[in-house]
């Protein structure tokens, strides 16, 4: 395979490439850019010599990183080239080029353009659009790495996957966005995962310290649980904890359970004393169970408090839940004895007790349920959230329905994700 | 097309033109102009024609790329150029830039203290009102106050028919070309010549034509626009050198700023006359103070491949609207910093301008001989000969004004 990993474009321009005598053939000047599936990738090198152009085809390429890149053929046998319109050329159509958005607002010109080994070929992963890609181009990225050091920050990342791009042709003016610009800035968690989980490991965590702890922590939940964990052990402990403290208990036990023991235990002990708590609770489950999958947050009122008081304290509550649909309704032992919904709620009288218009016929699974189990009933009621019941019905959790989804069906980034 | 249609079409399209090149007539300008008048009379009033030709020869090139490719200079430069030549022409153009808005805001200040108001007053008041005029207004909104501010150029006019000056001796001198190898007289000229042909100029003019969506078809009345531009401008240039010619250089008055001009005025023209070229002075720093670094902010978001335009609100074009503040913000810090080394930075700005003109130029010209870029629009062969030969005459000059900035300053001398 002749690129393995991945290198900037920049990384490669005006580099010699050698032919098997170990004699520079010429320089590279561009490359052809062909369609590929799933990424555009590189189909020839264009190099130059004094003034001529020749095309060495990817088939012909012996060695191609950033140090050094060869050929198969002579010198005496590259095939000359011409110039043509035709071609996608990745310096000239592409380098410096706009990207504007689906609305056509500027956002960023492409400062440098990175390529990753895919099967055989080197395809065209992202666009750099940030700062560190006009360092590079300057050539100067490593030494304003050690200048932003001394302010203690980062210089950040910037790239736009080629998923967000629309499909480019020769002769292009600008690139075009399939999102509107807010989207890059801003983009979803889901979409960060998923971005984060086509480059490689080293940029993936690289690309994950530059985000807030909140957009952090749910890009994380996003993401296959190797990968998770192979972020979370890159970070120290402190952050780590800062970004688990952020999840909900369920996927913070998740991420915790595929760590080393000490490596979790060290996080842990950064955590909040009560949040950290729960997550141990749930870290007793076995993790393809219902007890594994629940999470430990959840409502629940006494069955005196009337419609007007649940509503006022649930929009208090319901703030730090992830999934907050039902109010459980618990005995003074904490039993669970009924459930109602948001809507039922929201329909009912407002001096109504909880007592009287609670569900009590109940749908729950013990803890030690298999997650299919609990699969199916979420599907045969039509709920959004099943609660989990020890054998005395003391409530330990609930599981989520988007938890169970999560698991019968991997989201997108965890299925596309491969690894380098 | 029907006479009225013309004109109409013209009031639509006309501004960019009119605005950059009055523009040019900024403090510097207007110093450069009285310094010359005071010392060596009418004798250099013959430059201003080659000059106003040059400067229409280069900003309709400009013009015409804005109307046909609909972005900005810097944009076509990064576009075709890469990124490392556009970085550090840009760069330059900042610092060359944030110098020529300290040369305005210092003739602003001069200005207000001869009208008896402190500076510490007015160069804050005057800061916020152009940050408020470009972050608040609209396009259209902006052009009409700045066409507006153009016409009280003419209160130099006005100074210089007050001035009272031997009308049969001024023409002649305008028209018959007086070489002396003085060296002070030379650097004169190419003064004149480098305050009017300006490397951010270039930028403005394209960026607000492709701003403002000129099309192809009204191609003409922009350049209409751009040669009426150039000639007011050098007429306000004639009337500046006329007045000092005519009331100071007689009585050997050296003077080394536009605002001592306005002083050593009043005991020859009188109260009016001194009042007039001083509120003219502060009319055109003003406008230098808006434009020089609505300028920066296009290039630079231009090169960068952000959003930019005065259409823009601040969320929509972030860095153009800060690069815009800062600017501001920072040359009238630097005003009221009692010490700063003002003049040092003129000189910074000015030999900075000189060094990168040469390049902007020959980028300009380049680019609009691009088939690809401008298709049939490209300069025709003839007019090419006309253009290179301009730009390399200005290019010997100014390599020859950097030489004598630079060699006195390295000596001290």
């Amino acid at each position: 395979m002749p690129l393995f990993g991945e290198l900037f474009l920049s990384d490669i321009i005006r580099k010699p490439v050698f032919d098997p005598k170990g004699e520079i053939t010429g320089r590279v000047k561009d490359i052809i850019v062909v369609k590929g599936d799933p990424l555009p990738k590189v189909s020839a090198l264009i190099i130059e010599r004094g003034k001529q152009l020749f095309r060495v085809t990817w088939e012909q390429i012996n060695l191609f990183n950033k140090r050094i890149i060869s050929t198969y053929l002579p010198a005496s046998l590259l095939e000359p080239y011409a110039i043509s319109e035709d071609d996608l050329l990745a310096v000239r159509d592409i380098l410096d080029k706009q990207i504007v958005d689906a609305n056509g607002a500027k956002v960023v010109r492409a400062n440098d353009i990175k390529l990753e080994g895919y099967d055989d070929d080197a395809v065209l992963i992202a666009v750099d659009v940030g700062i560190r890609g006009i360092l590079r181009r300057l050539g100067i990225e490593r030494g304003s790495e050690g200048f932003f050091k001394l302010f203690q920050t980062r210089m950040p990342y910037n790239m736009i996957s080629w998923n967000y791009l629309q499909p480019l042709k020769p002769k292009l003016q600008s690139i075009t966005l399939t999102v509107p610009r807010q989207m890059v800035s801003e983009l979803h968690p889901a979409d960060i995962a998923d971005i984060i989980s086509k480059v490689s490991r080293e940029e993936g965590t690289h690309l994950f310290k530059d985000l807030d702890i909140e957009t952090a922590a749910e890009a994380l939940s996003e993401l296959k649980p190797q990968m998770q964990a192979d972020i979370i052990n890159a970070m120290d402990a402190e952050k780590a904890a800062d970004i688990i403290e952020e999840m909900p208990p369920d996927e913070a036990a998740d991420v915790l359970s595929d760590l080393p023991t000490e490596k979790a235990q060290e996080i842990l002990e950064h955590i909040e004393k009560e949040d950290a708590e729960d997550i141990q609770e749930l870290l007793g489950h076995e993790e393809d169970t219902a007890g594994g999958l629940m999470t430990n947050e959840f409502i629940a009122y006494s069955p005196e408090t009337t419609v007007r008081e649940t509503i006022e304290r649930f929009k208090k509550d319901a703030e730090e839940i992830e999934s907050g649909y039902y109010i459980y309704v618990l005995d003074e032992q904490e039993k669970l004895i009924g459930v109602t919904s948001l809507r039922d709620l929201l329909l009912a009288e407002a001096g109504a007790r909880l007592s009287e218009i609670m569900e009590t016929k109940l749908k729950t699974v013990p803890p030690d349920a298999d997650e299919m189990t609990a699969a199916k009933i979420i599907s045969k009621y039509n709920l959004l959230a099943l609660p989990v019941v020890d054998s005395e019905g003391f409530l330990l959790g609930i599981v989520a329905i988007d938890d169970i989804i999560d698991r019968i069906l991997p989201p997108s980034a965890k299925r596309k994700r491969r690894k380098v | 097309m029907k006479l009225r249609e013309r004109i109409f079409l013209f009031l639509a399209v006309m501004g960019p033109g009119i605005i950059t090149a009055n523009i040019d007539n900024d403090a510097s300008g207007i110093t450069t102009y009285s310094v010359a008048g005071a010392r060596f009379g009418y004798a250099l009033l013959w430059t201003l024609i080659p000059t106003t030709v040059a400067l229409v020869v280069i900003q309709e090139m400009v013009a015409r790329m804005g109307v046909i490719t609909g972005k900005g200079l810097a944009d076509l430069i990064r576009e075709n150029y890469g990124v490392k030549t556009t970085f550090y022409l840009m760069l330059g153009l900042l610092i060359a830039n944030i110098g020529t808005t300290v040369a305005n805001f210092a003739g602003w200040a001069a200005s207000m203290e001869i009208i008896g108001v402190s500076k510490y007053i007015m160069v804050p008041l005057g800061a916020v009102s152009i940050w408020m005029l470009v972050t608040k207004g609209s396009y259209r909104f902006i052009e009409r106050i700045l066409l507006f501010a153009c016409l009280i150029y003419f209160g130099y006019v006005i100074s210089g028919i007050m001035a009272k000056p031997e009308w049969i001796t001024v023409f002649k001198s305008t028209v018959t070309p007086q070489i002396k190898w003085d060296p002070e007289y030379v650097v004169m000229s190419i003064a004149i010549i480098g305050t009017t042909i300006t490397p951010w100029m270039q930028f403005y003019l394209q960026s607000s034509i492709a701003e403002k969506g000129i099309k192809k078809e009204n191609y003409k009345a922009s350049r209409l626009d751009v040669i009426i531009g150039c000639s007011i401008t050098d007429i306000i240039s004639f009337f500046v050198i006329v007045t000092c010619g005519a009331l100071l250089f007689p009585s050997g008055i050296r003077i080394n700023e536009a605002s001592e001009a306005a002083v050593a005025l009043k005991p020859f023209a009188g109260d009016y006359a001194s009042l007039l070229f001083a509120l003219s002075l502060a009319n055109a720093s003003l406008l230098g103070a808006i434009i020089v670094p609505l300028a920066t902010a296009y290039y630079i978001c231009e090169a960068m491949g952000w959003e930019a335009g005065v259409n823009k609100t601040f969320k929509e074009a972030p860095q153009f609207m800060w690069i815009y503040t800062l600017t501001v913000a920072l040359a009238a810090i630097v005003i009221l910093i009692p010490g700063a080394p003002l003049v040092f930075l003129m000189v910074l700005s000015s030999v900075i301008n000189g060094l990168l003109l040469p390049f902007v130029l020959i980028f300009a010209l380049m680019l609009v001989n691009n088939k690809s870029l401008m298709g049939e629009y490209v300069n025709p062969k003839s007019y090419n000969y006309i253009s290179w030969g301009t730009i390399i005459v200005i290019i010997g000059l100014t390599a020859f004004l950097l030489i004598t900035t630079i060699i006195p300053a390295a000596t001290g001398g």
